[in-house]
C-alpha cells in the first residue's frame, strides 16, 4: 500500500490472548486498509521468545521494523512487563508498542506511558468507537517511521 | 470472682448500718454522758448544801452562847461594855436563821427543825433581854435569880442539842451525797469506757470492711482491665478479617469486572460484525430467490402474487435480523454502564485518602461553579454560606457534594423554580451539612432504597445508572462520616452529611 514504507514492510507483532479480540482487531486493521503482516500472539510468554530470540537478548530482532500490538492482561504475565522487558533493552527500545487493553484505569494508563508506551487504546465496548480506534491506527501505521537502524 | 463478689455484697450492704449503728451508740453515750455529768454537779451542790447548812449552824450556836456570854459577864460585873457582844449577837443570829430557812425551802425535815431552833432562840433571847432589862433598872437581885433559876440554862440545853443533832444530820445527808456522787462518777466512768471501747471496735469493723471492699474493687478493675483487653484484642481481629474481607470484595469486583468487559467486547464487536454480514446475507437471499423465481418461471407459467410474496418474507426475515441486533447491543451497552459502575466504585474504594483542612465556603464555590450554566439554563438558584471547616479527602468531598447538588439539579419540579440550598452547622466532633432542595422530593418507602446500587426512585425520566449516591454512601462510609435523607414527594428533600471534624486516626481506608 504504502510507498513511504520502503522495501522493508513493517511487521505488526499481535499479543492478544483472547482469540475473538485477535479476529477483531484484524479484521478492523485490514478494514482499515492496513496490509502489513500480522503476526499473533496467544501468550506472553510466545512473543517473549518470539521478540528476544533464541539468545533472549533481542540481536534478533535489531533493526527489524517492528510494531507491537499489547494487551495488557495476559494469562501467564502482565502487558506491564512485556512493556517494561522491551523499553529497557537496547535492541527492541525503538519498536513502537500500542496499548490495546480494556482497562481506563488512569493510574495504570500513566504507567504504560511512564514505561514508554507509544499509543494506549482503550477497547470500548462501544464498537463503532473501537473500530474507529482500530482504523485510527491503521492510519498511524501508514505515517509512522520506523527506524531501520540505531 | 464471682463469688467473691456475691460474698461481698452483703457486707457491702452491712457497712451503712453498722455505721448507723455506730452513730447511735455515739449519742446515746454522749447523752448518757451529759445526764451523768449533770447528776454529779447536782450531787456537788447539794453536798456543799449541807456543808453550808451545817457551818450556819454552829454559827447560829456560837452567837447564841456569844450573847449568853456577854450577858453572864454583864450581870456578874455590872459593866455595860460586856453588852457590845449581846447587841452584836442578836442580829447575826436572826440573820443565820433567816438564811438557814432560806436554805430549807427543798427539804422538810430541814424546816421543821429550823423551826423549832427559831422558837428556842428566840425564847432564849427574850430571857436574856429580860435579865438583863432587870439589871440594869437595879433590880440586880431579881435577874440573879431569874438566872439561878435555871429557865436560860434549860433553854440553851435544848437549844444546844437541837443543833448538834441538826448538824449530825446534815453530815448524814453530806455522806449520802458523797456516795451517790461517787456512784454517778463511777456509772460515768464505766459509760465513758463502754462508748470508748464500743467506737474503737466499729471503727476496727469499719476498716476492716473498707479494706475488704477495696480489695474487692481492685479484683474487678483487674478483672475488667483483663476483659477490657481481651475485647481490644477481640475488635482488632475482627476489624483486620472486616478489612481482609473488604479488600477481597473490592479485588473481587475489580477483577470480575475487568474480566466481564471482555467477552463484552466480543459480544459487541461480532454483533457489529454480523450487522455488517446481514446486509450482504440479505442482498444475497434475495437475488437467490430472484433467481429461483426466474427458473420457477420458466418451468411453470407465471406468476407475480408468489414472487411478491417471497419479497414481503424477505423484508419480514431482514426486520427481525435487525430487531434481534439492535436487543444485543441495547443490552451489551447497558452490561457495560453497569460493568463501569462497578469498577468505578472499586476504584473508588481502593483509593488513597489525602486528608487536609477543607475550606468548605471555597470548595462548595467551586462544585457549584461547574454547574452553574446548567442551573442558570434550568432558572434554578443555588445558595451556600458559612459552611464550617472539616478535615477530609478533598477530592472525596467534592464528589460527594458534586453527587449531591447534580441530583437536585437533575430531579427539580416542572412547576416551581428550583432552589438548592446549602448550610452547615459544626458540633463538638462533627460537622453537618444540609443540601436542601425544592425538587420532586423522594417516596418516603425508596429513602433506604436510593442508597443502594442500581436503584432509582420515581419516574424513571432522566438519564442515571443509580450508582450516584451508593457512591456517595460509600465514600461517607470510607471517610468516617454518614449520610441521611429527609424528604416528602413533590415538595424536596433534604441530605444531610455528617463527618468528623477532624480526620479520624484509624479510618477505614485501604491497608495496602
Amino acid at each position: 500500500m504504502n510507498s513511504a514504507m520502503s522495501e522493508r514492510p513493517v511487521q505488526i507483532v499481535m499479543i492478544e490472548d483472547d482469540e475473538g479480540h485477535a479476529r477483531l482487531i484484524e479484521k478492523n486493521i485490514r478494514r482499515a486498509g492496513v496490509t502489513n503482516t500480522i503476526m499473533p500472539f496467544a501468550s506472553g510468554s510466545d512473543a517473549i521468545s518470539f521478540l528476544f530470540g533464541a539468545d533472549g537478548t533481542g540481536a534478533a530482532n535489531k533493526g527489524k521494523p517492528l510494531l507491537v500490538l499489547l494487551d495488557l492482561n495476559l494469562p501467564d504475565m502482565t502487558g506491564i512487563e512485556i512493556l517494561s522487558r522491551i523499553k529497557s533493552n537496547d535492541h527492541l527500545r525503538p519498536i513502537p508498542v500500542v496499548v490495546l487493553t480494556t482497562t481506563d484505569d488512569a493510574a495504570e494508563i500513566q504507567r504504560c506511558y511512564d514505561l514508554g508506551c507509544n499509543v494506549y487504546i482503550t477497547k470500548p465496548v462501544n464498537y463503532e468507537n473501537f473500530a474507529n480506534a482500530i482504523r485510527q491506527l491503521g492510519l498511524f501505521f501508514s505515517v509512522i517511521q520506523v527506524p531501520v537502524s540505531e | 470472682m464471682m463469688q467473691a463478689a456475691a460474698n461481698g455484697k452483703p457486707l457491702v450492704r452491712f457497712q451503712p448500718f453498722l455505721l448507723g449503728l455506730g452513730f447511735l451508740l455515739l449519742i446515746a453515750i454522749s447523752t448518757g454522758t451529759v445526764w451523768l455529768v449533770n447528776r454529779a454537779a447536782a450531787d456537788a451542790a447539794r453536798l456543799a448544801e449541807a456543808r453550808l447548812v451545817q457551818n450556819k449552824l454552829s454559827n447560829l450556836l456560837l452567837n447564841v452562847r456569844r450573847a449568853e456570854s456577854s450577858q453572864r459577864g454583864y450581870l456578874f460585873t455590872n459593866n455595860a461594855a460586856y453588852l457590845d457582844d449581846f447587841h452584836h449577837a442578836e442580829p447575826d443570829a436572826r440573820r443565820l436563821i433567816a438564811e438557814l430557812q432560806q436554805l430549807s425551802k427543798s427539804n422538810s425535815r430541814r424546816r421543821a427543825t429550823i423551826t423549832r431552833l427559831s422558837t428556842l432562840v428566840d425564847a432564849k433571847f427574850a430571857e436574856l433581854s429580860h435579865t438583863i432589862m432587870l439589871n440594869g433598872a437595879g433590880k440586880r437581885e431579881e435577874a440573879r435569880r431569874e438566872v439561878i433559876g435555871g429557865k436560860g440554862r434549860e433553854v440553851m440545853t435544848s437549844l444546844r442539842k437541837l443543833i448538834y443533832q441538826a448538824i449530825a444530820d446534815e453530815a448524814e445527808l453530806a455522806a449520802l451525797r458523797i456516795g451517790q456522787s461517787r456512784r454517778t462518777n463511777n456509772l460515768l466512768l464505766v459509760v465513758s469506757l463502754i462508748g470508748a471501747a464500743l467506737i474503737v471496735l466499729i471503727g476496727a469493723i469499719s476498716i476492716v470492711l473498707v479494706q475488704r471492699n477495696t480489695r474487692q474493687r481492685e479484683a474487678a478493675r483487674a478483672e475488667l482491665a483483663v476483659t477490657n483487653a481481651n475485647l481490644e484484642r477481640i475488635v482488632a481481629f475482627r476489624t483486620a478479617d472486616l478489612t481482609e474481607a473488604n479488600e477481597e470484595i473490592q479485588r473481587f469486583a475489580y477483577i470480575v469486572s475487568h474480566d466481564l468487559r471482555s467477552p463484552l467486547v466480543n459480544i459487541m464487536g461480532f454483533t457489529s460484525e454480523l450487522e455488517a454480514l446481514r446486509k450482504d446475507i440479505i442482498e444475497q437471499v434475495k437475488s437467490l430467490s430472484t433467481e429461483l423465481a426466474r427458473v420457477k418461471t420458466q418451468s411453470v407459467e407465471a406468476d407475480g402474487s408468489e414472487g411478491a410474496a417471497e419479497e414481503v418474507a424477505i423484508d419480514q426475515l431482514g426486520h427481525d435480523f435487525d430487531e434481534a441486533i439492535r436487543f444485543i447491543k441495547s443490552s451489551t451497552t447497558g452490561m457495560d454502564r453497569l460493568i463501569n459502575a462497578v469498577l468505578k466504585l472499586s476504584r473508588e474504594g481502593r483509593r488513597q485518602f489525602a486528608p487536609q483542612v477543607l475550606d468548605m465556603d471555597r470548595l462548595i464555590a467551586g462544585v457549584l461553579q461547574t454547574v452553574a450554566h446548567r442551573a442558570a439554563e434550568q432558572g434554578a438558584t443555588l445558595d451556600a454560606a458559612n459552611l464550617p471547616p472539616v478535615e477530609s479527602d478533598r477530592l472525596a468531598i467534592e464528589q460527594i457534594f458534586a453527587n449531591l447538588i447534580d441530583n437536585a439539579l437533575k430531579y427539580g419540579r416542572a412547576e416551581e423554580p428550583l432552589q438548592i440550598e446549602i448550610t452547615g452547622r459544626a458540633t463538638a466532633s462533627h460537622v453537618i451539612y444540609n443540601v436542601r432542595d425544592t425538587g420532586r422530593g423522594i417516596d418516603p418507602k425508596d429513602h433506604q432504597r436510593v442508597f443502594e446500587l442500581f436503584r432509582r426512585s420515581g419516574p424513571q425520566d432522566r438519564q442515571g445508572e443509580g450508582i450516584g449516591l451508593a457512591h456517595v454512601r460509600a465514600l461517607l462510609r470510607r471517610l468516617g462520616g454518614t449520610i441521611a435523607l429527609s424528604s416528602e414527594l413533590g415538595k424536596g428533600s433534604t441530605f444531610t452529611v455528617t463527618l468528623p471534624r477532624g480526620w479520624p486516626a484509624d479510618n477505614r481506608g485501604p491497608h495496602e
